[in-house]
């Protein structure tokens, strides 16, 4: 013990005169230290040690990478038990076989064990939600940022199209209903003041939330149901990597930032959709824009934002939450997918509700 | 290689699902580096046995100590040291769909270790290289056989040097070949590393040549049947149904 060798790792290459290439390698090996940047020069090399400590997997995996490509490779300078480990991965590049038959593995999502519905797990669902962003942001959560990314893409520019549409739609209703209303009493100029208010404050915000349930809390729910069935949430947690953490917190981060920008822009096609119906025989374009602009407020702006960003929580967390509770099996898998786009409808309903009550108390 | 102290000890272990008992009174201690099969009828708790010992369920009852550390009271910083100085195969191998075998590997690295890309590349490629699949490292789990998914899993069981490491049936789907393979990579692991194995088997060649210890579980008694060497039970003797599993399998 006292004379073991301590030091980085290191290798060196001398070439001998007969064209034989001599590695030394020494020094304590660990993935978790840089390992030297050498390679291995022509095709006779002889591997030697030297001062060599303690070592994993990280010294056989560098000879391996190195002698792979190497014609005449001698490793009878090394301990036997690193040879054999060097040995057994070439032997293994020359006898690897070719698929014979295609498993069916279930898609990439996995966890929670039992189906319970009940209120203490999901509140548990949102607590350990809670606690992994505040160990993201104190940076010692696990999170799949790939999964982050995609998902601005999936579940955000992805929804463009349908959200310009259903937005445009709901405008011009609105817009056509208020018309008929307000031809009676000959204020047809207000109908501009209720559709830009009216998507403002309220139906942005709540269009691209059901949106958002119906593509992506069922899309979640799939996908972290079926991780349950493949046990691949298991995994994750047999390595110590928090499946809430690394699945469930970049889904619903990409969504809550997602939603609001969708509904932003739902707004905007909302208003133009209202113009459309106005513009065609009773306001001119002009009056249309000058009354709109003067109803949008900066607080209806920030109300219908904040209930967007609740919006897409709910939306995000519903799915996550359904797919971490699915049953293991394809029918459960398709149970979650249901019942998060219902759950997550139905909270986005509830807590718009809520809203208005509160926004109502600070007058906003 | 430590040798003699007990890095894995049982005692009185209950396993099962929700209340109901599978197995109980289960008691046994495995030293460092020592290799342990656990056999027995399909059904009779291996698979739920090697989740206890793991660390992934809570028992029924009894205590599990793991590396020293008691699993029933193990929470955080410790919990997650022990996971992540373990590597579990499940015996669905549970790769992850959505990522190749080589991500599939490289995923607990980049995750764990604090090594630049390219030697988590140049590591996964190894490990990969080592179970025998460096031709199939970039298709994804569907693309690839039952076995070869098995060794993946293997791989990425391995992919932190694992102190100790849990196989749940790593030889079946295996061709003969493979099989033969993975007894010798078993073996060679715990030369280098002194790694510990608790592995689930039914090929009695197999876990003669590999195993130091094996532990039956008898799904008629809801208990262990015996446990030690299992050069001890090809005598008849002390525990016939354990004899039964050794020489009626070395019949066919
Ligand atoms: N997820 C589960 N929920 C409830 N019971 C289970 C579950 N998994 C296995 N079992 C039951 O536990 C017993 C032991 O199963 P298992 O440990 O998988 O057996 P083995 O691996 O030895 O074949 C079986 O009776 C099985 O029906
Ligand atoms: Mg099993």
């Amino acid at each position: 013990m006292s004379q073991a060798p301590s030091g980085l790792p290191f290798a060196r290459t001398e070439i001998q005169a007969d064209g034989l290439a001599v590695v030394t390698v020494g020094g304590v090996w660990s993935a978790d230290v840089a390992l030297p940047d050498l390679a291995f020069k022509g095709d006779r090399v002889k591997v030697v040690a030297e001062d060599l400590g303690t070592f994993d997997s990280s010294l056989p995996s560098w000879l391996f990478a190195r002698g792979r490509h190497v014609r005449q490779l001698d490793l009878s300078g090394l301990p036997a038990r690193l040879q054999s480990l060097v040995t057994m991965a070439e032997k293994a590049s020359e006898t690897a076989e070719k698929p014979e038959e295609f498993g069916l593995l279930e898609r990439f999502g996995t966890w929670g064990v039992d189906s319970g519905s009940s209120w203490a797990r999901a509140f548990e669902h949102v607590g350990q939600t809670a606690l992994g962003f505040l160990r993201m942001v104190t940076g010692k959560a696990k999170v799949n940022w790939s999964d982050f990314t995609l998902q601005l893409q999936t579940a955000g520019v992805d929804a463009l199209p349908i959200v310009a549409l259903l937005g445009f739609l709901t405008g011009l209703i609105m817009a056509y209903v208020g018309l008929i209303q307000l031809r009676q009493v000959g204020a047809t100029v207000y109908v501009a003041n209720l559709v830009s208010l009216a998507m403002t404050r309220e139906m942005g915000a709540l269009m691209t939330g059901v949106i958002a349930c119906g593509r992506t809390s069922t899309a979640f729910a799939s996908q972290l149901g079926s991780m349950n069935v493949s046990q691949e949430t298991d995994a994750l947690r047999a390595l110590g990597i928090s499946p809430v953490e690394y699945l469930a917190l970049p889904r619903i981060l990409a969504v809550t930032l997602m939603v609001p920008l969708l509904a932003v822009f739902a707004t905007f096609i909302g208003v133009f959709g209202g113009m459309v119906v106005a513009c065609a025989g009773d306001l001119s374009v002009e009056q249309y824009l000058t009354q709109a602009v003067r109803a949008i407020t900066f607080k209806s702006f920030l109300v219908g934002f904040i209930k967007s960003v609740a919006f897409g929580f709910i939306a995000a967390w519903a799915g996550c939450y359904r797919g971490a509770v699915a049953k293991r099996s394809a029918l459960g898998v398709g149970e979650a997918a249901t019942s998060a786009a219902v759950l997550g409808i139905t909270f986005i309903v509830v807590s718009d509700a809520l809203f208005a009550v509160i926004f109502n108390l600070f007058n906003l | 290689m430590s040798g003699g102290r007990d890095i894995l000890v049982c005692q009185d272990l209950a396993i099962g699902h929700g209340d109901r008992v599978v197995m109980d009174r289960l008691s046994f201690a495995l030293p460092a580096g020592r290799i342990l099969a656990v056999i027995g009828p399909s059904g009779c708790g291996k698979s739920t046995l090697m989740r206890a010992l793991g660390g992934l369920d809570e028992p029924i009852g009894g205590r599990t100590t793991l590396m020293g550390i008691d699993l029933a009271t193990a929470a955080g910083a410790d919990r997650q040291s022990i996971l992540r100085r373990t590597g579990f195969l499940f015996q669905g191998s549970a790769l992850f769909s959505s990522l190749t075998l080589r991500e599939n590997i490289e995923m607990p690295m980049r995750e764990f270790l604090r090594c630049p890309a390219k030697e988590i590349r140049q590591l996964a490629e190894y490990k990969l290289a080592l179970v025998g699949l460096a031709d199939a490292m970039d298709k994804l789990p569907s693309e690839i056989s039952g076995g070869m998914a098995k060794r993946a899993g293997i791989a990425r069981a391995m992919a932190l040097d694992p102190e100790v490491i849990f196989l749940d049936e790593p030889s079946a789907g295996l061709d003969p070949v493979s099989s033969g393979r993975l007894d010798e990579l078993i073996l060679r692991l715990r030369a280098a590393f002194g790694t510990t194995v608790v592995l689930v088997s039914h090929e009695v060649p197999s876990i003669l040549r590999t195993a130091d210890f094996c532990v039956y579980l008898d799904p008629e008694t809801g208990t262990m049947g015996a446990y030690g060497p299992p050069k001890d039970f090809l005598q008849a003797g002390q525990a016939p149904k354990v004899h039964a599993f050794f020489t009626q399998a070395r019949f066919d």
